[in-house]
């Protein structure tokens, strides 16, 4: 496949030589060109190693129980203890552990509802793509059906019968988040399905399987990154939005969404305990979001010269 | 343009019937008996037991059963709730006005500030404010909006005391539900009765503002991001040259010539936002205590009220795909090269 | 020679430039330009040389691309690098009109062709109700499209390119422009529309007696249509001259290998000569010549400098070693 795209231009002998960057390098120039992705990136990696060690960052265990100091402010508030940097929860527990200890969940959570959608999804479409007759138009049908529904309250349908519970919440975005990558597969497969180079690797008499992964997919990975890294970061507020119904991961484990759930009783009385769960959602997504950006930005050649 | 809508009914068809069968399927995948479901805790003798499976035809073959609840769909016959004992189509008509007034208020607001935002961006390419509305809208689009919801309840509500927190309206006024739509009626019942309902529609309007913002943010960051796209997507076209080559002003430019063909897909984005904004209305009418479907139907799962899960469900699917095909078609008009096709 | 008249457009010393301010891209680069009233002046060059940016910044549709510096830049007796927005939408459109290379994306896709038409006649005569129609009408006529009632009212897409053309034609004309930029108006189209297309073209301009500029990749056309052709190479005119002249004794080595690259210039021996390599792009542009890595006839002085424009009897060339004719001498 490379032989053939490089073949042409080796006709002209005086092409003059200009040192392309290596594609890593190139990606990273543009990644890194953009500042927002950067920033991105870097709180990225902080969540990621709050959750690989959790234990040994955080000062308390997550779900154990200071009777004596309920809803303690923050530290530097009025009030505060230094004990306890961002305050304590109704029952005495410490945010901030809950807070470090939370990010485990959420990646874990987006991490494998992203897997466990990338990969049936990118099938899927492969085969609607490959068979656009009855298989696709199937397959098709079925995920407009889908998106008809609104994600969450599908979501939370997928609740309703599975309960609640972590296995449960990963399994209901997982589905959630198929049609995307369905579609996104198929139509970039069909437009590569086009292309000489896949003519000329069936001609060379390249079996199915071989097509279908060594040949097509490849070359249509970098929308399904970019749209991974979007639906990771969906993937994330829906936990959160799961646990905030009372339908997600279950108290008292310290997930962000669940820590919202009774956060409404405490709107006047203790606003850390409404603000931080809420305010560390956020700022991942921010940052998935914008590395999202970032990704796009570097990968889609299209989008890179008109920027 | 015929063959055009026939083509689209084509589609809308099969969807529907697909949804129904999701639907008709989704509670029996719940585990366990069904009539057990139904009736929670209490325990029933046999003979009850399959009685209550007659009266529900769950006795038949399941293609039998399918086909009944087809027939019920039909004759408009929902179901009736387990908890009310009221009919689902009944409950939904009378909440769902609350949820669509909710909706256009976002959905307004998300579109008139996005696409002026996304439009000006998108001409001041580079400068501060195109950064500024960038930054902004992707943290919109970042929100969890239950969160965004409490912050500015907690902002707006405790700290500053300028709207309500929760409800449509006031419990002091006297207001009859007539169109279903609060502004409304709350209108109206302050021009028939001035002494009693004074203020009765600014009051509407204050319960109004709060959780249309919360669920248009995310519309909102949608909209501008895909104007501004759009727009210098289009700004780039050829015709967009010719037009400036003939000499005209840059607001004939912008407006006749840039602007007409760069709505065409974010007016697409728009309607896909009917999906978001039913999800959304999920999470913002619970912070909200907003009387609409998306707390019905929370509520209807959280006490296991299946009829009402099963056909609200099927009612919101088919409120989406039913505007996504008006959005379709509205797209046909707005486009003419899709409009000729043949 | 015609320097004693006033020339409707001269140009003198434009350059334009891209990108940062620290890292600049010059598209065009010390051009010199003059045409005629009723003059048609082609321009020749292979892509990327410069010809389209060169009457973009002209007319001013660059603005915020690309920085523009000239020592003179005039249209009509109007100094085109002073002139307001407002002033310059007065006649661009009316008295310099454009046509460009790719019809069918040209034209916008949300209006019908009447309304495309009639909006330049709106806004720069101020045409109203029935006297509108019937001008637009009568342009549709003008540019021999046939069935032109009923084409008013459709939209581009429904449209062949070459009646596309047409219409691009029919708005250029609208105002009776003085000067009329066509900006390689037949590449997009088919072989046998494209001599229709320049028969049109060159019939209008001798009809109306207008300036006509002739921006085109097809040397045997304009050795036919045009008084006097420039060559650009890489930002620049490397030779200008009036036609037959030009044509028959080149004196520059790019317009010599241009020639040798068609069939009817090439004699014998001499048909497959044309210049290997491509033009210089933003980062590998030379030090001296900028043809010198690719030409044959350079030696160490041209590597070293760049060369300026020198004057001979029927134009001017950039060269150090301007070719004489072998037959001549
Ligand atoms: N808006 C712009 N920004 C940056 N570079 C530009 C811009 N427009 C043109 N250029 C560059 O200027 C150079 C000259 O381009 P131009 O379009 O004038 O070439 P041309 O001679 O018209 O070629 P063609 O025959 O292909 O039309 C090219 O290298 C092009 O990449
Ligand atoms: S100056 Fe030298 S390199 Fe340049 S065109 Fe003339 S002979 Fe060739
Ligand atoms: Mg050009």
């Amino acid at each position: 496949m490379a032989n053939a795209k490089t073949l042409p231009t080796m006709a002209v002998a005086e092409e003059p030589v200009i040192n392309y960057p290596s594609p890593l390098k190139e990606f990273w120039l543009g990644f890194s060109h953009n500042k927002g992705a950067v920033a991105g990136l870097a709180f990225i990696c902080l969540i990621v190693i709050c959750a690989l060690f959790a234990p040994w960052l955080a000062p308390y265990s997550p779900i154990e129980q200071f009777r004596d100091h309920l809803l303690t402010p923050p530290s530097w508030a009025q009030g505060g203890s230094s004990a306890f940097l961002l305050g304590t929860d109704e029952v005495g527990r410490d945010i901030l552990s809950r807070l470090i200890h939370g990010a485990r969940l959420s990646l874990l959570i987006g991490l494998s509802s992203v897997v466990m959608s990338l990969v049936p999804g990118i099938l899927m479409g492969l085969l609607a793509a490959f068979f656009p007759r009855w298989i696709g138009q199937g397959i098709m049908r079925l995920m407009d059906i889908m998106m008809a529904l609104p994600s969450l309250l599908l979501a939370v349908a997928i609740m309703a019968i599975l309960g609640p519970g972590l296995i449960n919440a990963m399994i209901a975005i997982a589905v959630v988040s198929l049609p995307a990558y369905v579609r996104l597969t198929r139509a970039s497969a069909m437009t590569e399905l086009n292309k000489d180079y896949v003519t000329a690797s069936r001609v060379a008499g390249a079996g199915l399987f071989r097509l279908m992964l060594i040949t097509v997919l490849p070359n249509c990975m970098a929308p399904l990154i970019v749209h991974a890294t979007m639906s990771f970061s969906s993937a994330i507020l829906e936990i959160a939005a799961l646990g905030f119904l009372g339908m997600g991961v279950q108290p008292p484990t310290p997930e962000w969404g669940t820590m919202l759930a009774s956060a409404r009783d405490y709107i006047e009385s203790a606003w850390w305990v409404v603000t931080l769960p809420g305010l560390t959602i956020l700022l991942s997504v921010l940052a998935i979001n914008l590395m999202g950006d970032g990704l796009r930005d570097a990968l889609d050649p299209k989008l890179k010269r008109a920027a | 343009m015929f063959s055009f809508l026939l083509r689209r009914i084509g589609v809308l068809i099969p969807t529907f019937l697909g949804i129904t069968l999701l639907t008709f399927t989704l509670i029996r995948l719940i585990p366990g008996d069904p009539i057990e479901v139904m009736v929670g805790e209490r325990s029933l003798s046999p003979t009850l037991h399959a009685a209550a499976m007659k009266r529900l035809g769950l006795d038949q073959p399941i293609a039998t059963q399918y086909m009944n609840y087809l027939g019920q769909l039909l004759h408009g016959n929902l179901g009736t709730s387990l908890k009310t004992q009221e009919n689902v189509w009944v409950e939904f008509k009378t909440l769902f006005p609350a949820t669509l007034e909710l909706a256009l208020a976002a959905l307004a607001f998300a579109t008139i500030v996005g696409l002026l935002a996304g439009i000006i961006a998108a001409i001041k390419r580079g400068s501060i404010f195109d950064h500024g509305v960038m930054t902004i809208s992707l943290t919109g689009f970042s929100m969890p909006i239950f969160w965004w919801g409490l912050i500015l309840i907690m902002l707006f509500s405790v700290l500053l005391g300028w709207t309500p927190v929760s409800g449509r309206l006031d419990l002091a006024f006297d207001v009859q539900p007539q169109t279903g739509f609060m502004l409304i009626d709350a209108w109206r019942a302050e021009l028939a009765d001035p002494s009693l309902n004074a203020g009765a529609f600014k009051d509407a309007v204050k319960h109004l503002i709060l959780p249309a913002i919360v669920l248009g943010t995310i519309p909102l960051a949608v909209i501008a991001r895909m104007t501004r796209s759009s727009m210098l997507e289009v700004l780039r076209e050829d015709y967009v040259r010719t037009a400036r080559a003939k000499g005209l002003s840059p607001a004939r430019v912008i407006f006749v010539h840039t602007l007409r063909n760069a709505l065409i897909p974010v007016l697409t984005v728009i309607g896909l936002q009917v999906g978001t904004l039913m999800g959304g209305a999920v999470l913002t009418e619970t912070i909200f205590s907003w009387p609409g479907i998306g707390k019905w139907l929370i509520d209807a799962i959280g006490r296991r009220d299946y009829p009402v899960v099963q056909n609200g469900i099927l009612l919101v699917a088919s409120l989406v795909i039913l505007t996504n095909f008006i959005v379709d078609i509205l797209y046909g008009i707005a486009n003419p090269r899709i409009r000729h096709a043949k | 020679m015609t320097t004693t008249q006033t020339p409707l457009l001269n140009i003198k010393n434009l350059s334009v430039e891209f990108g940062s301010v620290g890292n600049p891209f010059r598209a065009v680069e010390g051009l010199d330009l003059t045409v005629q009233q009723g003059e048609i002046v082609g321009i020749v060059g292979e892509s990327g040389s410069g010809k389209s940016v060169t009457m973009m910044a002209m007319m001013g549709l660059l603005e915020g691309q690309g920085r523009i510096v000239a020592d003179d830049l005039t249209f009509d007796g109007k100094n085109l690098l002073t002139i307001s927005g407002r002033d310059r939408r007065k006649i661009v459109g009316k008295d310099i009109a454009m046509i460009f290379q790719d019809p069918m994306t040209s034209l916008n896709p949300s209006y019908t062709v009447g309304y495309q038409i009639m909006e330049v006649l709106k806004v720069h005569q101020g045409l109203r109700g029935a006297a509108l129609q019937a001008r637009a009408l009568e342009l549709m006529e003008l540019v021999e499209i046939p069935a032109a009632k009923t084409r008013l009212h459709a939209y581009p897409h429904q449209l062949s390119g070459g009646m596309s053309q047409r219409v691009m034609i029919a708005v250029a004309l609208a105002c009776n422009p003085k000067l009329l930029i066509a900006d390689e108006p037949t590449t997009a189209l088919d072989v046998t529309i494209q001599a229709q297309i320049m028969d049109l073209l060159v019939n209008l301009q001798k009809e109306r007696n207008m300036a006509l500029i002739m921006i085109t990749h097809d040397l045997a056309v304009i050795s036919e249509v045009a008084h006097r052709v420039a060559v650009m190479y890489a930002g620049q005119v490397v030779e200008i001259g009036k036609v037959p002249n030009l044509f028959r004794h080149p004196t520059h080595p790019y317009t010599e290998a241009l020639l040798a690259s068609i069939p009817e210039h090439s004699k014998g021996a001499r048909r497959l000569s044309t210049l290997p390599g491509i033009v210089p792009g933003q980062y590998d542009r030379p030090k001296g010549c900028l043809l010198s890595p690719r030409c044959l006839y350079a030696t160490e002085h041209c590597h070293q400098e760049r060369p300026g424009m020198t004057q001979h009897d029927t134009g001017a060339v950039r060269c150090f070693y301007p070719l004489v004719d072998k037959e001549a001498v």
